[in-house]
């Protein structure tokens, strides 16, 4: 029963919090909101014995990658008004119309699937330690361990790329002095 | 314990330590020697090219990595394109890029380690992370030239799409992975199969990962609908780089195309998910390809903007071998690729030589090009003559091949829209040799080729006149690449 409270409880906040982030019109506001959804996200996870997740969901993206937003909006100076003026009748149609289907689709799709007596074996009881930290490292560094190893090359190209887009040319250092 | 087999992955990993070294070398001669630089590049290519043909066959890391015929085919063709690219950018790298040269081939070759890695998946994750590999340094490469406006809004147009598109992918690739509980290519073939069994119909969840998957890998084809980036970033990056993306990015695109759909969701699709049957969906996108593609080349002016339209319905008639899902389909679209890669690579080597020398990419400024260069004009009529499909050009037999399994497999509508709108392709390949050949003189045109431009050109035309008049070498090994898929 109190699982079903949290769950509901989390659930709410996660969605109303997305929901109210896309519709400010301030990017820092918009940059909390989703933080706030986030942690509510994570709740969920832990309901779903995945904790490691969660923990991931809270460290990274709401400890890292949105703090990185935020500094890059402050940085830039951004505010509402550098996001355009007034969207046109039919863009604001269209976008509706996309959220409209893909939400359709979403029922569609859980009204099939997510059941679980449909599915068999999927419904089947997790093991003991399922989620933890332990068990995602066997999976990532045995079973994993060559897609994990490839993002490494990722990570590189995207240092490498980084360094030659930013870099000011030499050329242009002389023409400054 | 999974088996790791690290002698199959021996070519890749060698490619990327190169990527390194040269990336090194670079920094450590002081950007002084942009010739040596791009001559190792090549020479590492070639090199990965002989551990390829001495370590390959076999399976490791779980079923994650295949090293099987299809994965071989494939890389042959992404290391041919990256040589080419590499071999045709030797002017440019001296002329316009003054900083940044090693990272230049660098970031080309670590693009060909991931189509080597994205050809060789067995599963999902490591075919998604190929692809990123693939794609990211195109990011940075189409955007190579930082002083130009162009090349920049390039570089991003390609950023935003490629990062939307990747998102799209990987939500269909989740649903795959809800639908069947994992991420193997092959068990989740079975899976699906047991689910429909087990419920009696998946329907709707199955439609909508396909449609996503499809959209997905569809913009990294330009495929259409999913084209609109396509004539912007080919237009806007650097030459050789479109030649790499519009080939060897594409080649990723159909292997991914094929590890997915043919591999993981066919084996059951005429018998039991009848109304989810992905060739009618994937049919109607060729011919809109074709169509689409073939008509708005017609219009273009610029060069690379009439090759980028060309490439979006080559890839449509590409699509008509992939529907036919037999194996006269895998081996006629494997074929297809390997011919393009030829004929493709030495249209853009010939537009970036002219753009070298001339600064120009309208086709209106090739006017009289026979009289001051007989060779390379020569040599571009040859390019676009095969990319036409004109007997005996190599062109031609790959266009034969693909149509033939589209009428076996019962795509006669499509073939016949393919075989209409070639006959309009006709029309603006033959206007840039019109142009060459037959318009009025202009002067000022003397085209300087360096020696690694004319290795690529003499490759692009041997290709095409040899396996043109003698195919069977390639379409052999292009059809046993279809028994990856035990056809």
């Amino acid at each position: 029963m109190l699982d079903l409270i949290i769950f509901y409880f989390a659930a709410v906040i996660a969605v109303g919090a997305a929901v109210m982030m896309i519709m400010q019109r301030n990017p820092v506001a918009s940059v909390l909101y989703l933080v706030v959804s986030l942690v509510a996200q994570a709740i969920l996870y832990v309901q779903l014995n995945a904790l490691f997740v969660g923990a991931l969901l809270i460290i990274i993206y709401t400890g890292a990658i949105l703090v990185l937003f935020l500094f890059v909006i402050m940085l830039l100076n951004l505010r509402g008004e550098h996001f355009g003026g007034k969207q046109s009748r039919m863009g604001r149609a269209s976008k509706i119309a996309i959220t409209v289907i893909l939400f359709a689709e979403m029922v569609a799709i859980f009204k099939q699937v997510a059941i679980p007596e449909r599915i068999g074996t999927q419904a089947a009881a997790v093991a003991e330690d399922f989620g933890s930290v332990e068990m995602v490292a066997s999976h990532l560094f045995k079973e994993y361990l060559y897609p994990f190893e490839l993002t490494s090359i990722l990570l590189l190209v995207a240092i490498v790329g980084a360094v030659v887009l930013a870099k000011r040319d030499k050329t242009e250092k002389m023409e400054d002095a | 314990m999974p088996d790791y087999n690290l002698r199959l992955i021996i070519p890749e990993i060698f490619l990327f330590l190169w990527a390194l070294f040269i990336i090194a070398f670079d920094l450590g001669t002081k950007r002084k020697n942009p010739k040596l630089i791009g001559y190792l590049t090549m020479g590492g290519i070639a090199a990965t090219a002989v551990l390829l043909y001495l370590y390959h066959g076999g399976i490791s890391f779980n079923n994650m990595f295949k090293s099987d015929p299809l994965a071989l085919f494939f890389k042959v063709i992404f290391l041919g394109s990256a040589f080419m690219a590499v071999g045709s950018s030797f002017d440019i790298i001296a002329q316009k890029i003054k900083n940044h040269r090693g990272e230049f081939f660098g970031l080309v070759l670590f693009s060909t380690v991931g189509m080597m890695f994205l050809a060789s998946a067995g599963e999902l994750i490591s075919l998604y992370i190929g692809l990123e590999l693939t794609t990211i340094p195109l990011f940075i490469l189409a955007a190579y030239y930082k002083d130009d406006r162009i090349s920049v809004e390039a570089g991003l147009k390609y950023l935003v799409i490629g990062a939307f598109s990747s998102a799209i992918l990987l939500y269909g690739l989740s649903l795959l992975y809800g639908l069947s509980g994992t991420t193997d290519i092959v068990m989740m073939k079975i899976n699906l199969a047991l689910l429909y069994l087990n419920t009696n119909g998946i329907g709707w969840a199955l439609l909508m990962a396909i449609v996503m998957v499809l959209a997905g890998i569809g913009f990294k084809l330009a495929l259409v609908p999913f084209h609109m980036w396509a004539p912007d970033v080919y237009q806007g990056a650097p030459t050789p780089i479109t030649a790499l993306l519009s080939v060897g990015s594409k080649a990723a695109g159909v292997v991914a195309f094929m590890r997915i759909f043919i591999d993981g969701l066919y084996g059951f699709a005429d018998a039991v998910m009848f109304p989810l049957d992905w060739g009618n969906i994937v049919a109607v996108l060729a011919a809109a390809a074709m169509i689409l593609g073939n008509i708005s080349a017609l219009r273009q002016k610029n060069i690379k903007r009439m090759l980028a339209y060309s490439s979006i319905a080559q890839i449509g008639y590409v699509m008509v071998g992939m529907v036919a899902v037999s194996e006269l389909g895998v081996g006629s679209v494997g074929y297809y690729m390997f011919i393009y890669l030829f004929a493709n690579m030495g249209a853009f080597a010939v537009a970036t030589i002219f753009n070298d020398n001339t600064g120009s990419d309208s086709i209106a400024s090739y006017a009289g090009l026979s009289k001051s260069s007989p060779m390379i004009s020569a040599f571009m009529a040859i390019f676009l003559l095969s990319l036409a499909g004109i007997p005996p050009l190599a062109g031609f037999a790959a266009k034969f091949f693909v149509f033939a399994a589209g009428i076996q497999a019962g795509y006669t509508w499509l073939v016949i829209l393919a075989l209409l709108t070639a006959v309009v392709s006709l029309y603006y390949y033959a206007n840039v040799i019109k142009m060459m050949y037959f318009a009025p003189d202009n002067p000022t045109i003397k085209l300087n080729t360096p020696l690694s431009a004319n290795i690529v050109l003499i490759i692009g035309v041997a290709g095409l006149i040899i396996f043109g008049v003698y195919p069977e070498p390639i379409l052999n090994f292009a059809l046993d690449t279809a028994r990856v898929f035990g056809f």
